[in-house]
């Protein structure tokens, strides 16, 4: 392998590094993504950003984006503010209690660099 | 080395005794506490399962959501009887009486929802039924603070929505209903003066569980013979023996919020859900709870799915804000380390939660009306079938469009609803698409107006248009309000009133007891039931037909 490909970053489904559950509280929706190994919050963290989140996200979500590391079962909390058009008794959306986002945000992919991924076997020297 | 022989199998003879002693006084002070159900529609028998299949020292029915208690409201405002989640009688009906009265756990539940008084009468007559005559139901108000927003609040003037920060007092339409999540306190009490079953209305999920345990380890006796009053934070019930009870009340609150989604804990709404086994025989969770706190999540034995640290692991995230700080009435709840460890098959030991005194403030789950809303779908077939879907979508809103106050929300299902703008690059093309509507108005003849427009797309839209329904009707919205009211305003409110069968009077009777009568009769009288059964059928006869016995 060059340097240069070390340097390099791999693209991978968020599935890949973490499961998660989705959940409602009045008009905001939080998304658990817990690390397939606890020792890998660190990467967890380094991706899964309120930047991030706002990006992929965008104008569904209305308010602010926090995101909260929960080290005893390596994982982070995204609670996304104003993501259910008023809530679960009045969002007109299908899905008015925001269950879909966990599975949805899944398939979602992030940016690796390419030793850590091979560090974290990943994928294949 | 016969000596060393004989000193060794001694040693080991003498460590399984230890491990067994060690064992036994584990299961005398582990209290088993079953989850029966996540919300109102949840698999109505999973209570007769757990019931049936494991020894329970309580089994709590979480049957509120954010949603259900709105919708409560709604049929209380429809039926002043109703409101209450009706769930709950009919598994009791179905031998679950009978079941609960043979197994002598406790049940506590807040099916009570917006009409507790109700719920708990409808109960009572089903213990009387099958005779148990000495059956204590506690039922527990308070949390109805709707009065309270005219007489204390100002009409509402000093209360903020937490989440948009607008005034009560600026709504259109009035509240409808405003309950405060009542925390654990009244429940422990309410066993602690004999309650066999305990009916709350608005309590916080996790409380149903900690109430219990305020029960099971002597807190509550203990906040007795203190004279704690009933409103007494209850960390400070704690026996003399706890060293941080904060913490204990945190991790309790946790082994309660891990069961009281049902079998969400179970491999239940998994990620893994190819490799859980059997969800169709699914079984609902079991919190083994320590007096200090720590608990191992299981389920029965045979039953389908799977308790492992990944299944717990999203469960513990479930509806978590901070997970530094997640507020509930009793605690403060600091659950960034709280680790999960498999012990064993189905079986994960949860422990390192710490607790944080409780808030000043008790949270209020209020509703308002907001107008009216329907939904509607239709499934769109053949060549381009989103184009032809988004066709369709745009006769329905130009037909509609001089309706200013209706608001119409599209979603093409199949064609990437669920995905957010940042994964839109994984849309295809796909061969169906359903359409799927949900329109609001101020105004009902607007929403009257749109269920009329869904079905005529069928032969005026394009082709390939079809799955006509009834109209829908319009129904009223109901809009969440929530917001936080000092503790001192609503604790004067709470009861705990115990009822029993010899309560039941005359005039409360409603039409069903003729028929409970008759039952009672045919049980008392006859073919070969259970000996309880039969005796107490004799007696609760007895004293129904002697009206110096009754109250």
């Amino acid at each position: 392998m060059t340097d240069n490909q070390l340097n390099e970053v791999v693209r991978l489904p968020l599935s890949m590094l973490a499961h998660g559950r989705s959940g409602d509280k009045g008009d905001s929706v939080n998304i658990g993504l817990i690390a397939h190994e606890t020792d890998w919050l660190p990467v967890l963290e380094s991706v899964i950003t309120p930047e991030w989140l706002a990006n992929l996200f965008g104008e569904e979500v209305k308010g602010d984006i926090e995101v909260y590391s929960v080290p005893g079962v390596g994982a982070v909390n995204c609670v996304l503010n104003g993501a259910l058009q008023g809530g679960g008794t009045v969002s007109l959306r299908k899905d008015a209690q925001g269950k879909l986002f966990g599975q949805v945000i899944l398939q979602a992919e992030v940016d690796l660099p390419i030793q850590q991924a091979i560090r974290l076997g990943l994928i294949q020297p | 080395m016969k000596q060393k022989l004989a000193l060794g199998v001694e040693t080991s003879e003498s460590q399984v005794e230890k491990a067994l002693d060690s064992l036994r006084v584990w299961a005398m002070t582990m209290t088993r506490i079953g989850g029966g159900a996540g919300f109102w529609g949840d698999r109505v028998f999973a209570p007769l399962e757990l019931l049936s299949t494991s020894k329970l020292d309580y089994l709590i029915l979480d049957y509120l959501a954010e949603v259900t208690m709105s919708i409560l409201a709604k049929q209380k405002m429809r039926d002043p009887k109703k409101g209450w989640a009706t769930d709950l009688v009919d598994w009791l009906e179905a031998g679950g009486v009978e079941l609960l009265h043979d197994s002598g756990a406790k049940l506590v539940t807040n099916a009570g929802g917006a009409n507790p008084a109700d719920c708990a009468k409808m109960v009572l007559e089903l213990a009387c039924e099958v005779g148990w005559t000495d059956c204590r139901i506690a039922l527990i108000t308070g949390d109805d603070v709707v009065q309270l927003i005219d007489d204390a609040l100002d009409g509402g003037s000093l209360v903020e929505n937490i989440e948009t920060g607008q005034k009560l007092s600026e709504l259109e339409d009035g509240v409808v209903t405003a309950n405060a999540y009542l925390g654990a306190g009244p429940i422990g009490r309410a066993l602690e003066s004999g309650a066999d079953i305990v009916i709350t209305g608005r309590v916080a999920d996790a409380s149903l569980i900690v109430g219990c345990m305020l029960h099971s380890c002597g807190w509550a006796a203990e906040s007795i013979s203190q004279g704690h009053a009933i409103t007494t934070p209850i960390h400070r019930w704690a026996t003399s023996e706890v060293e941080s009870p904060l913490d204990v009340l945190a991790s309790w609150s946790i082994a309660g919020h891990l069961i009281e989604c049902g079998a969400q804990v179970c491999g239940g709404n998994s990620t893994d859900w190819k490799l859980i086994d059997n969800l169709a025989e699914v079984g609902y969770p079991i919190s083994e709870i320590e007096e200090g706190g720590s608990c191992i999540i299981t389920k029965p034995e045979g039953t389908g799915g799977a308790v492992n640290r990944r299944t717990v692991a999203e469960q513990l995230l479930y509806e978590i804000g901070d997970p530094a700080a997640y507020i509930t009435p009793d605690v403060v709840v600091d659950l960034r380390h709280t680790t999960l460890t498999e012990t064993g098959e189905n079986r994960v030991r949860v422990e390192g939660t710490r607790g944080l005194p409780p808030t000043d403030h008790f949270k209020v789950s209020a509703t308002h009306l907001d107008g009216w809303f329907a939904c509607s779908d239709l499934v769109v077939c053949g060549p381009d079938a989103v184009e032809r879907s988004k066709a369709c979508d745009d006769v329905m809103r130009a037909r509609l469009s001089d309706l200013t106050r209706l608001e119409i929300n599209s979603e093409f299902f199949g064609a990437g609803a669920s995905l957010p703008p940042g994964l839109a690059h994984l849309k295809v093309e796909p061969s169906e698409v359903l359409i799927r509507w949900g329109a609001r108005s101020g105004n009902r003849a607007d929403i009257i107006e749109f269920g009329r427009s869904v079905a005529p797309l069928i032969l005026t839209g394009p082709a390939g248009v079809a799955g006509y329904s009834a109209r829908p009707k319009p129904r009223e919205q109901l809009r969440y309000f929530p917001f936080l009211i000092p503790r001192d305003l609503v604790e004067p409110q709470i009861q705990i009133v115990l009822m029993n069968t010899l309560r039941l009077r005359v005039s409360d009777r409603s039409p069903r007891l003729g028929s409970v009568f008759d039952r009672l009769e045919s049980i008392a009288n006859g073919t070969p039931e259970d000996q309880w059964r039969r005796k107490f059928a004799r007696r609760v006869l007895v004293r129904l037909q002697r009206p110096t016995m009754r109250e």
